[in-house]
């Protein structure tokens, strides 16, 4: 089923496409591409499982999903998603997600993905955070992951773009490198302590460079399916889980440490195409 | 109710803020009076990380104190904050905050038992906070030194994020000198090490002084498989 929202993809870019961001490309079609420009990076080749099974993503069926509820009328104020901007004008989906973080006149701040899905649930929908519609943010069943997955593979094979022409996404971005490198908590890590080298190993797992944009665009390229727990993962739970083993304290979601933090890891990738959605360990 | 009180106290503060800094930048959850591009990105950081709601920050912490406690630097998280090694200066420095604040056990590092430190090592469990809470009462927490460190040759799972330390007991053999500086290089490595990506098992109090015997007898005591 997920195979027509593919096939129909590439035909709307082709008439609608933000020609500096890229063509859409299939997301494994970006994997292998990446695979074969790096032949020796053990990160991006470590499991040959996932790579093989990435044609029947398990993650691609939230798609078909997450489409019906982006255009289902929902919530209190019984709308569709499709006035929700997500920075390229209402329901303009295309390119979209790869151009985030950005400034929103609107609310006059920094967004990521999800806290501007999120704002526009609420806003729009009306839904409050004790809807499970917004409150509950992981998991493949969850209304987020299957929006957050649709809306994510409409710019599959397009280059990481988030603005920095607003001095307040400049800031953000800044920000979050500072935080990359913020030692703290109950083993004085940052994120460079495991993401600083290439090729080093936390038990069996391979972890990726953040300075080697290759590997760092399959790092950040959120939603994707995790073999491991057999679900959907955000970037937001991503950094959840990474700051749960540095033993800092809790990270809360729609908070601006998360946007901080996305801000500059998808800086990092610029340039290099998103697979979206992804698969991992 | 967040975006009222947003627009309440923003809106006396944005004439403020582009008079004097030309710029309507401010973060919305935060009361609405903070421009934060007027702040250096390491300004910013520590606002955002202590100011603006983004932890749970006020959760107890299994070592005591909070979770903000864990967020708020010392010298020696604050100087290592930094991309690659340190230059000479900041090396210096962290050696010497690092000298200053270890401790030595009372009575002298001695080891204790490989088969616990074995157990120790392996064990990633231990003061995870958040969404989970990880319940010392429940279980003992560990080292974790397997996720970084090759220990014992015959186990497969191990890390390279820290030097292979197989035979490390054997090549070293275990005289006073040689306990005393494995206890200061795991209580607070940066005496050696400045900068380095170890924890302070001992310094963090993640660690208590048995549990580090029995790691360092994993090490090095000769009938440990670390050193067959
Ligand atoms: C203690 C080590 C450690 C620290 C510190 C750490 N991470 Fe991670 N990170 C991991 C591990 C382990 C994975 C999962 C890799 C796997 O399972 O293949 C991971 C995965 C990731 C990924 C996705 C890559 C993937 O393939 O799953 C990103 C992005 C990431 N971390 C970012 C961060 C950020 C940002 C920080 C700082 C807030 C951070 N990490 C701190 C260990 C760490």
């Amino acid at each position: 089923m997920f195979k027509k929202a593919l096939l129909a993809l590439p035909v709307a870019m082709a008439v609608g496409a933000a020609a500096q961001a890229g063509e859409w490309q299939d997301p494994n079609d970006v994997l292998q591409n990446l695979l074969q420009n790096n032949p020796d990076s053990k990160y991006l080749h470590q499991s040959e499982m996932n790579i093989m099974m990435m044609p029947d993503n398990p993650a691609l069926w939230l798609v078909e999903e997450g489409e019906e509820l982006f255009y289902a009328q929902r919530g209190p104020n019984n709308v569709s998603l499709e006035g929700c901007d997500f920075g390229k004008g209402p329901g303009e989906l295309e390119g979209a997600y790869v151009e985030l973080p950005r400034y929103f006149d609107d609310v006059g701040k920094v967004m990521d993905f999800e806290m501007r899905l999120v704002h526009c649930m609420k806003e729009l929908q009306g839904f409050t955070s004790d809807d499970s519609a917004v409150g509950q943010r992981h998991g493949s069943g969850s209304d987020i992951m299957k929006l957050t997955t649709y809306i994510a593979h409409q710019s599959s094979g397009m280059a990481w773009n988030p603005p920095l022409d607003h001095p307040e996404e400049q800031a953000m971005r800044d920000a979050g490198e500072v935080l990359f490198f913020r030692r703290g908590g109950a083993m004085d890590f940052n994120c460079a302590s495991c993401h600083g080298d290439a090729g080093k190993q936390i038990r069996a797992s391979v972890l990726p460079q953040m300075r080697d944009s290759q590997e760092w665009t399959k790092a950040v390229s959120w939603p994707a399916h995790r073999a491991g727990q057999d679900n959907v993962r955000s970037q937001n739970h991503r950094i959840r889980g990474c700051v749960w083993q540095m033993r800092h304290a809790g990270i809360l979601p729609d908070t601006p440490v998360n946007t901080a933090l996305i801000s500059f890891w998808n800086d990092a990738a610029r340039g290099e195409p998103a697979i979206l959605p992804d698969l991992k360990r | 109710m967040l975006k009222k009180k947003t627009v309440g106290a923003g809106l006396a503060l944005v004439a403020s803020t582009v008079l004097i800094a030309g710029c309507d930048g401010w973060l919305g959850e935060t009361g609405g009076e903070v421009d934060i591009t007027a702040m250096s990105a390491e300004e910013l950081a520590d606002y955002l990380v202590l100011e603006t709601g983004s932890y749970r920050l006020e959760q107890e912490a299994q070592e005591g104190g909070s979770a903000r406690d864990r967020m708020t630097q010392d010298g020696i998280q604050a100087a290592c904050s930094l991309e690659g090694d340190p230059d000479a200066e900041t090396a210096g420095n962290v050696i010497a905050m690092a000298r200053e604040s270890y401790e030595a056990p009372p009575g002298g590092a001695r080891l204790g038992n490989w088969r616990r430190g074995a157990e120790l090592a392996r064990s990633g469990y231990g003061y995870r906070v958040g969404h989970r809470n990880d319940d010392h009462g429940q279980r003992e927490p560990g080292g974790n030194c397997y996720a970084c460190h090759q220990m014992d040759p015959a186990e497969e799972l191990y890390g390279t994020l820290g030097p292979s330390l197989a035979g490390y007991g054997a090549t070293r053999g275990n005289d006073s000198a040689v306990v005393n500086y494995v206890h200061q290089v795991v209580s607070n490595p940066h005496q050696y090490f400045p900068c380095t990506q170890m924890p302070r098992f001992g310094r963090n109090n993640f660690l208590t002084e048995e549990q580090i015997a029995h790691i360092m007898a994993y090490l090095l005591d000769p009938a440990s498989p670390v050193n067959q």
